[in-house]
């Protein structure tokens, strides 16, 4: 008999396809992995590469982390007292410029040979040499091997931060053979010559906790325990990150998953979560207006009364307000993650009163500003949402400033000339101590520069603070003098810090040790366990 | 010898569309280079931290990496130089090559386009032949009115209020990707998992696969029959009103007869012209339903590009998309002649 395939027939068999689909996605199949024991990481990924030598981004310095051991680490969330990883001990001058570390004898690579000064020295100057985006932090830094178990890190400049620069993922140990077999160079012009990099997006040659089963910037990384691990076996087997929008990871983690974090949920996207779920923070960025202090730039905001004006003219706790529960007003530039950030009694209040009488001693009348900001959502928060917010409260004082939203590429172009009369962003630090943003801010340093804030135009009372913070070594008195110093940046400085904010790790009940971290790679998946 | 005329004229017709296509192709490799280069912007700050954009020497050991450095005409015809040998450049933000990235990202993209497209091909010939049948009839008015609701309707919140109501109040479809995580991918042969997973036979990945599918492929469906229908149903109203269909119905020929020997014959060219379009904008990406559905594709591909001003990886995705319209154009030109033999290349 003959069949005729009629629209009906047709319509039938379509339903019937998306049934099938429907079903096959109830049904799970025989796991091969077994999802039981992988943690799954769902976050937003911002990630080009698995190479400790080039690697900045979040993402990827939270996989990083789990792939390669460093000489240094820091324990959980404290960040304020490197422990030892590679070394299992560290000394350093009372200049602070020599620091002597101790490698380890257990120490092993993932196939199994032992770890090397030989092979620190090698990755520091590959880092170093790459000249890539995280080669700023060893710039200073020279490395040497004495002997097979010893390296002296000497830096040009006197630092006792250099233990806690060498926490950070992009100075992680490579097995120099295995590097040198595959196109690694740690010669001077490593820039142009090294060939490591496409190696490393596939096989990671650590002695870290995981290793890559597979790596897929767009949209999968799987990691799986290290069987030659010499330190404490990781819980998880296997770690699946997957790169899932804000929204879906909302969606998923109402579900309460097992075994599952997300690392993207804050703000007002942390509302509405299942109470069950675990959830910690840290404020760890701040967000700050920057205005220039050269007159050809900009005679308003170069005007000391005017920068007052607009200071007193925030409305801090509103702005905090809009970070949801990881937000606080800020008191000066250092987030409280941080040692020598000022007490929360210190944080800053609205003064409109004051606002107008400043703005009208320094004679700008009413010349509208262009606030410059980056469009883009950042930590669960639109950045336009604050600027309207800096617009408004600075409104309430008479200040005019016109919104002027631009792509994060022209945002970072036009502030890195030095040619914007005031702008906004988020910031963070490359390596967790708070005279990373003394050297930025100071004049001299990157920001201020961009500012126009020079020794000239600057007052000799706080670039002096700056100098104690960065030339006090013993760590509550260098805390103390990073607190007078923010002081009279509030008095003196072009940088108007609103509030702080915190990345939030949201974990399934079922998890320990989920714990978001000030540290630079924000959570260690191979510390979480379950409970 | 008619054959082979016409045969001949068949060839002549693809060597001079593949001659225009090399053309085309040269041409978007300078627009897409002169436009990059107008961009108010510097891969160095896109790809560089803060900290490292202050260090002149790192700014240089960049520049000099990536040949930014040298004058613009220099860098084209290194680029060109390149091209001619098949080799797409390095991407800037993966490190790796142009073509492998476009290799692994468009089989991707290919595995939620085809079935989209087929589904959408046949949902709005059948639905929007119905509706020209029962024109101006309450039938006729509820197509035209659910297509004009899809066509208005933002592809990111019908993407995400289908994963709210399959994922997380049915629970009937995941949350996104292609595998569930306790799956390891199969070996690749054509890059779609579907696919690879039966040539590998491993059915419990096939079926993971198509349950991750599903949503995607619902989405796309629905956006692009929203657009599709409308062209559909008044394409066959015209044929309708030709003198031969009615000559044809008076003839005493059964309407569905009627309607698929003449009707959906004759209305099918100007559909499949429509459909070829459609079906080269869902390769060409479709970001937000991509990113939205954690689809690792020529979308998300070409987005990461722009942002980080990824030169190499922008300009391979600018001539894929060339080179995908091109080729759907000679195929929906070929097609022409199938589907209705009175026309002639």
């Amino acid at each position: 008999m003959k069949r005729t395939f009629t629209p009906r027939r047709l319509i039938g068999a379509v339903i019937g396809v998306v049934v099938v689909s429907g079903l096959a996605a109830c049904g799970g199949g025989e796991s091969e992995a077994g999802s039981g024991s992988a943690l799954t990481v769902n976050t937003s990924f911002v990630v080009k590469s698995l190479d400790p030598g080039a690697v900045y981004e979040p993402t990827g310095n939270v996989v990083v982390h789990a792939l390669y051991d460093t000489l240094v680490t820091f324990e959980g969330d404290d960040v304020s007292t490197p422990v030892p990883d590679l070394a299992e001990s560290y000394e350093a001058s009372p200049d602070a410029t020599t620091f002597t570390f101790t490698l380890d004898q257990d120490a092993v690579f993932s196939d199994g040979s032992p770890v090397t000064s030989a092979d620190v020295v090698f990755s520091l100057n590959r880092l170093k040499n790459l000249k890539g985006s995280a080669a700023a932090i060893v710039t200073n830094l020279s490395f040497e091997a004495p002997d097979e178990r010893t390296v002296v890190v000497t830096s040009s400049v006197p630092d006792p931060s250099v233990p806690s620069m060498l926490t950070m993922p992009a100075t992680g140990i490579l097995n120099s053979k295995v590097a040198k077999e595959h196109g690694g160079d740690d010669s001077a012009d490593a820039a142009s010559t090294d060939k490591l990099t496409s190696y490393l997006n596939n096989t990671a040659a650590g002695s870290g906790p995981y290793v890559i089963e597979s790596f897929d910037a767009a949209s999968r990384i799987v990691l799986s325990a290290n069987p030659k691990y010499w330190g404490e076996k990781p819980a998880f087997p296997r770690v699946v990150f997957q790169n899932m929008d804000v929204q879906n990871q909302k969606l998923t983690m109402s579900k309460k998953p097992d075994a599952s974090v997300a690392m993207d949920l804050s703000g007002s996207s942390l509302d509405g979560l299942p109470g069950e779920l675990q959830q910690t923070s840290s404020p760890n960025t701040y967000y700050q207006l920057r205005l220039s202090q050269d007159p050809s730039v900009s005679k308003v905001t170069s005007n000391h009364d005017f920068v007052q004006a607009l200071r007193a003219a925030m409305d801090y706790d509103g702005i905090a307000a809009i970070f949801g529960e990881g937000g606080q007003p800020a008191a000066g530039d250092v987030p409280t993650a941080f040692a020598g950030a000022l007490p929360a009694s210190e944080a800053q209040k609205q003064d409109l009163t004051k606002a107008k009488e400043l703005l009208a001693a320094s004679g700008v009348g009413d010349t509208p500003v262009k606030l410059l900001y980056p469009a883009l959502t950042f930590g669960g928060v639109d950045l336009g949402t604050i600027a309207t917010k800096v617009q408004a409260d600075a409104a309430k004082a008479g200040i005019k400033i016109e919104l002027d939203p631009a792509p994060i590429a022209s945002f970072l172009e036009q502030r890195k000339g030095g040619k914007v009369a005031l702008s906004f962003s988020p910031q963070s630090f490359d390596y967790p101590v708070a005279t990373v943003e003394v050297s930025d801010l100071m004049p001299g340093g990157g920001a201020a520069e961009a500012a126009g804030w020079t020794e000239e135009n600057a007052d000799p009372e706080t670039v002096a603070a700056a100098q104690k913070a960065l030339s006090t070594f013993d760590p509550a008195e260098q805390a103390t003098a990073i607190q007078d110093w923010q002081r009279l940046m509030l008095q003196h400085s072009p940088f108007i810090t609103l509030a702080y904010n915190s990345g939030v790790v949201v974990a399934s009940p079922d998890l320990s040790d989920a714990t978001f971290t000030a540290a630079g790679w924000t959570l260690d998946v191979a510390d979480i366990g379950r409970k | 010898m008619v054959v082979h005329r016409h045969r001949g004229r068949l060839a002549r017709f693809v060597v001079r569309k593949l001659l225009i296509t090399l053309g085309l192709l040269l041409g978007v490799t300078v627009v897409t280079f002169l436009l990059v280069q107008l961009v108010p912007g510097d891969p160095t700050t896109t790809n560089l931290s803060e900290s490292a954009q202050n260090d002149p020497a790192v700014v240089a050991a960049y520049r000099a990496k990536w040949g930014l450095d040298q004058p613009m005409v220099v860098q084209y015809l290194t680029y060109l130089g390149n091209l001619l040998q098949g080799d797409l450049g390095i991407s800037q933000s993966t490190g790796n090559t142009v073509a492998g990235d476009l290799g692994r990202y468009v089989p991707a993209t290919l595995e939620i386009a085809l079935p989209a497209m087929t589904l959408s091909l046949v949902i709005s010939v059948v639905v929007g032949m119905w509706a020209a049948v029962r024109k101006d009839r309450p039938a006729d008015h509820t197509v035209r009115g659910v297509a004009l609701v899809g066509l208005s309707t933002p592809s990111f919140w019908l993407a995400i209020l289908a994963l709210y109501v399959f994922f997380y109040v049915l629970g009937i479809a995941p949350n996104g990707g292609r595998l569930s995580v306790q799956y390891v991918p199969p070996d690749k042969i054509t890059g779609m998992y579907t696919v690879d997973a039966l040539l590998t036979g491993r059915p419990e990945v096939f079926w993971d696969a198509v349950a991750h599918l599903a949503l995607p492929v619902l989405v796309l469906t629905c956006l692009t029959v929203s657009a599709l229908i409308r062209f559909v149903r008044s394409a066959m109203l015209e044929v309708l009103d030709q003198d031969y269909v009615k000559a044809a119905t008076a003839k005493g020929l059964s309407r569905w007869t009627v309607l698929r020997r003449h009707v959906l014959r004759a209305g099918l060219v100007q559909v499949v012209t429509v459909g070829g379009l459609a079906f080269a904008s869902l390769l060409s990406g479709t970001v937000l339903i991509e990113q939205i559905y954690s689809w690792p594709g020529v979308g998300q591909y070409a987005y990461r590009a722009a942002v980080n001003l990824d030169l190499p990886a922008i300009m391979g995705v600018s001539l894929f998309v060339a080179l995908v319209y091109t080729l759907v154009n000679l195929l929906v030109d070929l097609l022409y002649g199938v589907i209705d033999p009175r026309i002639r290349l």
